[in-house]
């Protein structure tokens, strides 16, 4: 998997990120086309710029680089700049894993001024959780955030691994997180929220991040996980501007028919 | 039909945007030095270039989510053109390449350039 740095972020500003799709396209003499889509020639790319890197933390990209032989092997990626949940705006997708006594109804008024939010209602006699399980490396450091509030107050559990964290949500929405690692020896991570017997939240914006800090809430549909993703060039270069100090550019791709 | 997504303060563009206006017409020239005319096409087609900068990383992520849900070209919808307010029911990404930067926090970029199909 690709390392973290010591702070627990995976990448620095600037962050650059390319999305490449395939269309064939026949235009007519009148301007009017025919296009066919080639969905699994779909490409991502990312440019990781690092600057200010101590020597143990470019020891640890270059023994990464080494371990994988430059392009030659693939490795998990996790997107540095999005949300690694699918379907963050519908947990009533497949993605997500709901408790049987747990009711959602969907298109309520979030906090960015949009109609998201998810009222979420326990009718059982004990806590259910809503939950997603990410293909994602446990040694990470994750967070997990969400927004919420409750016509009437109550606490609600967020769920990162094994790892529970008790909030009271109030009337007012509110963003709540937690951060850690999953379990040390797991090949997947749980993420969820639990509510207690009878309790009715609103609820908007889940957000999983590669990072200890959550960023402001991305919608997403396919998660941020890319299994199989690539360093793009064969050569790893750096530059040390300091004692202590380096500087390093990577490229990674993902092609979805790789 | 899907609709180009609105910025968080309801506006679809910033400054500098581009705006072009594209007739296809064709020209048969004569030995003489004349040359007759005729229209290629039934009217113009618009094309509108945005950029975007300081747009936060939500923003960019709709923008990233509807590239994609669009398959880059392939797919069409209904854009709004922001000059004028004239919507066009039937416009397409101009190409399969999407370029986002998250330059800081809250600044991201890309750009996107939007064509009318003919319909």
């Amino acid at each position: 998997m690709f390392p973290q740095l010591p702070t627990g972020a995976l990448s620095q500003f600037p962050l650059r990120k390319r999305r490449l799709s395939r269309t064939v396209v026949n235009t007519m003499a009148d301007g009017r086309t025919i296009k066919l889509p080639d969905v699994a020639a779909q490409v991502t790319e990312w440019q990781l710029q690092y600057t200010g890197l101590s020597d143990p933390e470019l020891a640890t990209l270059a023994q990464f680089f080494a371990s994988v032989e430059g392009s030659l092997n693939g490795f998990t990626f996790l997107d540095p700049n999005g949300n690694l949940l699918a379907w963050s705006d519908d947990p009533s997708q497949v993605e997500w894993q709901k408790a049987s006594f747990l009711t959602l109804t969907g298109g309520g008024a979030d906090p960015a001024g949009g109609t998201c939010a998810w009222h979420v209602s326990n009718s059982g006699a004990g806590a259910q959780s809503l939950s997603q399980t990410l293909n994602a490396p446990a040694a990470y450091i994750y967070s997990l955030s969400a927004y919420a509030r409750a016509a009437q107050p109550t606490t609600i559990t967020l769920l990162l691994g094994s790892q529970r964290a008790a909030r009271p949500v109030g009337t007012q929405w509110t963003r709540f997180t937690i951060a850690g690692m999953g379990d040390a020896e797991a090949t997947s991570v749980s993420f969820g929220i639990e509510l207690p017997a009878g309790a009715a939240i609103d609820l908007y914006g889940p957000q999983v991040e590669p990072q200890p800090w959550a960023s402001a809430y991305k919608s997403s549909t396919t998660g941020g996980i890319y299994e199989n993703a690539h360093f793009r060039d064969d050569a790893f270069t750096y530059t040390s501007t300091g004692v202590n100090r380096n500087s390093t550019t990577v490229n990674i791709v993902y092609a979805n028919h790789l | 039909m899907a609709t180009f997504p609105k910025l968080k303060t309801n506006a679809v563009a910033q400054y500098p945007a581009t705006r072009a206006l594209r007739y296809q017409n064709q020209t048969v020239r004569f030995l003489d030095g004349t040359d007759q005319r005729y229209r290629d096409a039934s009217g113009p087609m618009h094309r509108w270039t945005i950029r975007l900068s300081e747009v936060d990383e939500g923003e960019l992520a709709m923008i990233e989510g509807f590239f994609l849900s669009n398959q880059g070209q392939f797919g069409s919808f209904v854009f709004v053109d922001p000059w004028d307010g004239t919507s066009y029911p039937s416009c397409s990404l101009a190409g399969d390449q999407l370029d986002l930067t998250a330059v800081a926090e809250m600044q991201g970029q890309t750009n996107l350039t939007i064509v009318e199909n003919r319909t």
